[in-house]
């Protein structure tokens, strides 16, 4: 897949990258179930990460362990010098860790607007007095946030959709305000749990060229869990490849496309 | 001041001084952005137009050069536009949906040293192309998301060149009047690709004399203001929105505002409440088709009602038409009507307010003019093309009707050919095809213009057009039909997205291919309980194929006997710009898809009832892909 401007490569990666997330030695059992076995890496900034593998190889696990949804049974998680392993999910949020999800999660009865509103939320310092009044500092917040949010939309182009009650879209709109909705909490990195599937090409084409656009503007890293390969090679820097929650393969897609485990986990050995 | 208070108002960059100079304060453009609608004054407008241009100085442009812009209808395109023109520059504009090969065809042929483009999209299209280009110096962009590690030295953004003029007005006070000074009205303004359903598309030369007197006719004609909403819509490539949006807007002060999105245009037209409207007439299609598509889906007894009153709606606004006044049976009905539906109706479209709404660049069908004067909708037919501007039009309300597109307008002339070649004669004549005097001596014949349209006059005057030329076909009857106008009175119908009518001299009848409308089809079979997978599929299915046999049962009850469509088959994929079946302002290409589609029209014209069909796909990336499906042939039952 051929994404417009093949800016990827003109990406600045000169300076040293600062280590954002260290996951480190991470393991993650259900019962008798290894769902991750002593996983370890690094998210880089500025990077797109993607974490890639056949079905049932800990991907999600994994993005729900950093995101504080599942509390890995051994290993670590730093964020930056913060360990965030055990803290809670709202928590690890407003550390500045949003996520998207795969099988998205808005409040389906409110539009969009409202949905992005919402996600603002642990932005906005309440106050007992002043918001009872609404007039004055609470009205200027509140235009302050609309703002932010507006940004957002244009940038998304969700324009049309702005003011459409979300469980109405369609499954690609509400993918992409799905995204909105994790832009709008300002994170520091990115998780992005298979942000195209059940897309068609030209939506993929399109979400393909929002993430690398979010990677260039706001210069946070993204870990993006994905099954459509050419999205993959065409737009991470960097490949980690899991298979039964072990981490067999890590490096550039280039060298991530020959590696012999790589295939055999994703096509059988008889296919090397 | 260097200009004379009496300057002669002769070009568009003079009538926009005079505004600026008369009502600075006053608003003259709106855009929607953030969600907020922001304002700009007469006095906003110039300036960037001043800036801009003297940036298009710096950066070396000279009179005459030509200047390309594509992009979407922004106040950036009217500033670039308007800009280049000061100096001297001719403006080529280019459809935002063009592949890169047009847009080479556009820049190249026209020679621009300079184009503005809207956004990632374009640019990335012209970086592509930058080889086929020699004369090319400079991209201006001005959206510049996703182009924020751009390098490439032809790209430069619309604020850098704003800057450039500042900084160049600081050491050259008054040149910008100067150059707006030394422009005339027989300068060239823009240069109107022809949308070409013939062959390449030839750059019509359009001075500014010429805008501006097809500005003045519509002002005249419809009492454009001050106090009037336009919402600019339709591509500013095409020569409509260089007359009413461009021209128009700044000739008679009327506001012009621009849509968020192409596809929120709809909301916008109604939180600004337009009264001036200019659609095409696909897009009035594309309106009726959708209030089709909810009434479908809503209950029962909204659709009685709403059948009901649309029925009374015809039946006023037929006696409209006909010049006469409804009688005292008719006025409270009607009342009643638009009380509990007319105005709910248009003001979820958005035309509460629309005072008049115009269509043109290709026929539309007289049941879609019914359903708008239906509803309230004052919509008139315009006629006209890039090489002569309008040529006519409805006079007045009480003018309108249906099947014509109205009286030729003040100091134009109208002859029809021997053969029946619509002729046309006015001081509002383009100036030739650029470099194309075979071309334009083919269409330039004695100070008329060969429109190449087959039509007549009624005998109130009323032009009436039928057909392209090249388009009429005759049967092996020798007689004659216009594929073009059952088409249109087919695309009326909820289920019927396109049609291709064909006949011949080496034909006995009248046969069709038909593309349906997805949505409405789709929904009709999900409420018949018919289950389908894709359009090849539904478009096969034999109660589809039924439901449009009866769709084309009822057009053929209003055609001539020999005009009858006999037999038709479903077309299963649609019809699209991409793979050059239509053009980009969505005109069918007959030659071609004839040529593409030889072995169904063989069919239709044998014994067959089925035919396998292997079809290429191109993807909007280029990548090819096959399919092969069984097309039926149908036979359509005469009576």
């Amino acid at each position: 897949m051929k994404v417009k401007g093949e800016k990827k490569l003109k990406r600045d990666k000169a300076s040293t990258p600062e280590v954002k997330l260290r996951v480190g030695s991470v393991s993650l059992s259900f019962g008798g179930v290894q769902a991750l076995v002593d996983v370890s890496f690094e998210v880089r900034n500025p990077e797109i990460l993607a974490i890639i593998g056949p079905n049932g190889a800990g991907k999600t696990c994994l993005l729900n362990c950093i995101s504080g949804f599942y509390k890995p049974q051994e290993g670590a998680i730093y964020y930056g010098d913060k360990k965030i392993v055990g803290l809670p999910p709202y928590r690890i949020a407003s550390i500045g860790i949003s996520r998207t999800f795969q099988n998205i999660q808005l409040y389906s009865g409110m539009t969009t607007v409202d949905n992005l509103m919402a996600a603002r939320h642990m932005h906005i310092k309440p106050n007992l007095f002043s918001s009872s009044i609404y007039f004055g500092p609470t009205h200027r917040r509140e235009i302050e946030h609309r703002r932010a949010v507006e940004r957002i939309i244009d940038f998304l182009e969700l324009e049309p959709i702005r003011k459409k009650v979300v469980g109405m879209l369609p499954y690609g709109q509400r993918k992409k305000i799905d995204l909105a909705r994790a832009l709008a909490q300002e994170p520091q990195l990115l998780l992005l749990d298979e942000p195209m599937a059940g897309m068609n090409y030209e939506e993929k084409e399109d979400m393909a060229r929002y993430i690398l656009d979010i990677a260039d503007l706001r210069k946070i890293p993204i870990v993006l869990v994905e099954h459509d390969m050419g999205v993959v090679m065409d737009i991470s820097d960097r490949v980690v490849v899991l298979d039964f929650g072990q981490k067999i393969a890590e490096g550039t897609p280039d060298v991530i496309k020959v590696n012999p485990k790589v295939i055999s986990a994703y096509l059988g050995d008889a296919a090397i | 001041m260097l200009l004379s208070k009496d300057m002669e108002l002769d070009t568009i960059p003079k009538l926009l001084f005079d505004n600026y100079r008369k009502h600075p304060g006053e608003v003259a453009l709106r855009e929607k952005r953030y969600g907020v609608w922001n304002e700009f004054t007469w006095k906003d407008y110039f300036e960037k137009v001043k800036y801009f241009a003297l940036g298009l100085l710096t950066l070396g442009l000279k009179r005459g050069d030509r200047v390309s812009i594509i992009g979407e209808n922004k106040p950036e395109w009217f500033c670039a536009e308007l800009a280049a023109q000061t100096i001297g520059g001719i403006v080529v504009g280019i459809y935002t949906d063009a592949g890169p090969l047009e847009v080479a065809h556009f820049a190249g042929h026209s020679g621009s040293r300079i184009v503005v483009a809207h956004d990632q999209e374009q640019v990335d299209k012209l970086l592509q192309i930058q080889d086929k280009l020699p004369q090319l110096e400079r991209v201006i962009y001005w959206d510049d998301r996703g182009l924020w590690n751009y390098d490439d030295p032809l790209l430069i953004s619309y604020d850098q060149v704003l800057e450039l003029g500042r900084k160049y007005e600081k050491e050259h006070r008054g040149v910008f009047e100067e150059e707006m000074k030394k422009g005339s009205g027989n300068d060239l303004a823009v240069i109107s690709y022809t949308s070409g359903t013939t062959g390449l598309p030839k750059g019509a030369m359009i001075s500014h004399r010429q805008l501006v007197s097809l500005a003045k006719l519509g002002r005249d004609l419809d009492d454009w203001t001050d106090s009037d909403e336009y919402v600019s819509f339709v591509p500013p490539a095409w020569i409509t929105e260089q007359v009413v949006g461009i021209t128009g807007c700044i000739l008679s002060r009327m506001k012009a505002s621009f849509a968020e999105s192409p596809e929120s245009i709809q909301e916008n037209i109604r939180e600004i409440g337009a009264s001036v409207l200019f659609y095409g007439p696909r897009n009035w299609e594309s309106v009726v088709r959708m209030v089709q598509a909810r009434i479908s889906d809503a209950h029962p007894f909204k659709r009685l009602l709403y059948n009901t009153f649309l029925s009374v709606g015809y039946k006023v606004a037929d006696i409209n038409l006909a010049g006469k006044r409804p009688g005292p049976l008719w006025r409270p009905l009607y009342w009643v009507a638009r009380v509990a539906l007319f105005r709910q109706l248009l003001d979820k479209l958005g035309f509460s307010k629309v005072r008049t709404a115009y269509t043109a660049g290709s026929a539309i069908s007289p049941d879609i003019v019914r359903f708008f004067h239906a509803i309230g909708v004052d919509l008139k037919n315009m006629y006209g093309a890039s090489e002569i501007g309008t040529v006519s039009a409805p006079y007045s309300s009480g003018d309108i009707r249906p099947e014509t597109a109205g009286v030729p307008l003040e100091g134009i002339e109208v002859r029809i050919s021997d053969e029946s070649e619509i002729l046309v004669s006015s001081n509002t004549l383009f100036d030739g095809y650029y470099k194309d005097d075979e071309g334009t001596r083919k269409k330039l014949r004695g100070g008329w213009y060969c429109t190449g349209d087959f039509g007549y006059i009624d005998e109130s005057g009323h032009v009436i057009v039928m057909d392209r030329m090249d388009d009429l076909r005759s049967l092996a009857s020798g007689q004659k039909f216009s594929p073009q106008y059952t088409e249109i009175r087919l695309r009326f119908s909820p289920y019927i997205k396109e049609a291709i009518i064909l006949g011949g001299e080496e034909r006995d009848y009248v046969t069709a291919i038909i593309n349906i409308e997805l949505n409405n089809v789709g929904k009709w079979a999900e409420r018949k309980r018919i289950p389908y997978t894709t359009f090849s599929d539904l478009s096969q299915r034999e109660q589809v194929l039924e439901l449009i046999a009866g769709e084309v049962m009822k057009v053929n009850r209003t055609l001539p006997e020999w005009a009858r469509i006999k037999k038709f088959t479903n077309l299963n994929k649609e019809l699209d710009a991409d793979e050059a079946e239509m053009t980009r302002t969505r005109k069918l290409r007959r030659t071609f898809v004839e040529e593409k589609y030889s072995d169904l029209i063989q069919a239709l014209y044998s014994g067959k009832s089925e035919l396998p069909m292997e079809s290429e796909v191109v993807y909007r990336d280029g990548r090819r892909a096959k399919i092969t499906t069984s097309i039926k042939i149908n036979a359509v039952v005469t009576g």
